[in-house]
């Protein structure tokens, strides 16, 4: 990683949904500052309702900011970027009518890639995230796992500099979660790919990820950025030593405020989302 | 082998054979019908069906009838095609935006519990008596299931993947080919099944409200003349037409929604 190179620029970006006067009207964003260095992986994580996803819903130019800009690779955004930015989403977003290798095949040409290219390219990102026996399932027939796994090997076919993954890993259980976490973990590090990881799990955060944004309770901004020191691929290993317990109190304690708020809000104002 | 056979076996083999079941109810009732017209009732009003299929060749001898069937076959297959197209147009128009689902669902949906029955007289003065009245009345008996199926084809769609579409660069045509389109077949086609019957509804009535050709005009005079052999097999060709045309859309509907029963 090459410092000062910087991939994504988040300059004073502030988001509210709704117009001021409008019952609904939330500030969801704050005058949030941010680089992103060429290469790195930067987790997102804070109280529910603090932003994160919406921050990542503006690099990737799915939203546009209420005020401030959003830069990637010193262009501003102003739209979608099929060809620089791949997204990972939460929930399924796989098409159900289309097999897994379709699903694949499918974004590329979305994207505009070369149609010679896109069975080799859909096989080898199968072939990487695991998924060679399953190309001909639909999603319907793959668990939950399977398919998030199946939506990487999408973004990751897609040859993209940057990666932008909103809990890709949320609705799954504790287990299926570390495995993946850890074949990401490996996966990624073999490419220079720039990635923003929003999660709402400590030990993922650690685990994954170059530094770690911390943002506070709603209205959002970045309280504080925590760098991981570890190098890439992780092994197993490292959620069991003291430097990692150390890194997830950390962590922890900055976190714990900011959701006691973000809770209090809620109870306040009654449930937002 | 086991030469011996329980009650136990015997319902077992009949549990895995769902058809035998269906086939052995359908031979019942066409027994009961044939016993009903052979000895109980007046030969007037009804005929048995081995007789009704032994003079099903007379129905096409009836001078005229051959020349019924073509039109109303012709005017079925053109309310259809226009209530496809109409409807599909219109359902994704609907459909597709906010602003004119809120404005003109309502209307649709008026225009669909209203029973048209009450104005097919209009329909007559406006199309005059010929097939372009029972084309019109096809349509507007056909048009409406379309248009709302496929409203709630479009409707249902799940936001994310609109979202992952357009993050990886889909145009306005490839969002609709690639991702309204495949998600909406399979409510398409249960809205052109539904269409079919009533387009085959409309159409129908119109014929036996007034008209000097097709099939309607032909039941009416079937009836009137107590000619129950010709009438029955006239309206089993109907129900051959209508079941033969259900089951391609249906086939066809399996198909392509196999994706959902996985």
């Amino acid at each position: 990683m090459t410092t000062g190179d910087v991939a994504i620029r988040v300059k004073d970006v502030s988001h509210q949904f709704g117009e001021p006067g409008d019952a609904f009207h939330v500030t969801a964003l704050q005058k949030t500052s941010l680089d992103i260095q060429r290469g790195e992986l930067l987790c997102l994580i804070g109280p529910s309702g603090c932003g994160k996803s919406t921050l990542l819903n503006m690099i990737g130019g799915l939203l546009a900011p209420t005020s401030g800009t959003v830069e990637v690779g010193s262009k501003p955004v102003r739209g979608p970027l099929p060809r620089d930015i791949a997204f990972v989403f939460q929930e399924n977003a796989l098409f159900p009518w289309c097999s897994v290798i379709e699903n694949v095949k499918l974004g590329m040409m979305f994207q505009g890639a070369p149609k010679a290219e896109q069975e080799d390219r859909a096989r080898k990102a199968l072939e990487a995230v695991g998924l060679k026996d399953f190309m001909a399932h639909y999603p319907a027939q793959l668990s939950g796992g399977m398919r998030q796994r199946a939506a990487l090997a999408r973004a990751l076919s897609l040859e993209t500099e940057i990666l932008l993954m909103d809990e890709p890993f949320g609705a799954l259980d504790e287990q299926t979660r570390m495995i993946l976490g850890e074949d990401l973990s490996v996966l990624l590090s073999s490419t220079d790919k720039t990635i923003v990881f929003v999660t709402h799990s400590l030990g993922e955060a650690v685990f994954l990820a170059d530094r770690v944004a911390v943002f506070s309770a709603r209205p959002g901004s970045i309280k504080e950025i925590i760098s991981i020191d570890e190098p890439h691929p992780r092994k197993p290993g490292f959620v069991t030593t003291e430097k990692f317990s150390q890194l997830r109190n950390t962590l922890y304690g900055l976190l714990h405020e900011e959701i006691r708020k973000a809770v209090a809000q809620t109870v306040m104002a009654g449930p937002l989302t | 082998m086991n030469g011996a056979l329980t009650f136990r076996d015997l319902r077992v083999f009949m549990l895995r054979r769902a058809w035998l079941a269906r086939l052995l109810v359908i031979a019942a009732l066409f027994l009961l019908w044939e016993a009903a017209a052979r000895w109980w009732v007046d030969p007037i009003f009804l005929s048995p069906p081995s007789r009704v299929l032994t003079s099903l060749n007379e129905v096409f001898e009836t001078g005229g009838v051959p020349g019924a069937l073509r039109i109303t076959f012709w005017e079925l297959a053109v309310a259809f095609s226009i209530s496809v197209v109409i409807g599909l147009v219109v359902g994704l128009a609907v459909g597709l935006s906010r602003f004119s689902h809120r404005s003109f669902m309502p209307i649709i949906l008026l225009l669909y519990g209203t029973p048209q029955i009450t104005i097919l007289p209009l329909f007559i003065l406006y199309f005059g008596i010929g097939p372009a009245s029972k084309v019109a009345f096809g349509v507007s008996h056909g048009i409406f299931p379309i248009i709302v199926t496929t409203v709630a084809g479009v409707q249902n769609i799940k936001p994310i993947l609109m979202t992952a579409a357009r993050s990886m660069g889909a145009s306005r045509w490839q969002l609709f080919r690639w991702v309204i389109f495949p998600h909406m077949i399979p409510s398409f086609f249960s809205g052109m099944r539904l269409g079919m019957t009533g387009v085959l509804l409309g159409v129908l009535l119109a014929e036996l409200y007034v008209s000097t050709a097709g099939i309607g005009y032909f039941t009416t005079m079937f009836t009137q003349n107590f000619d129950p052999t010709k009438l029955l097999g006239l309206i089993s060709i109907l129900a051959a037409m209508a079941i033969a045309l259900n089951e391609i859309v249906r086939r066809a509907e399996v198909y392509f929604g196999r994706w959902r029963t996985d």
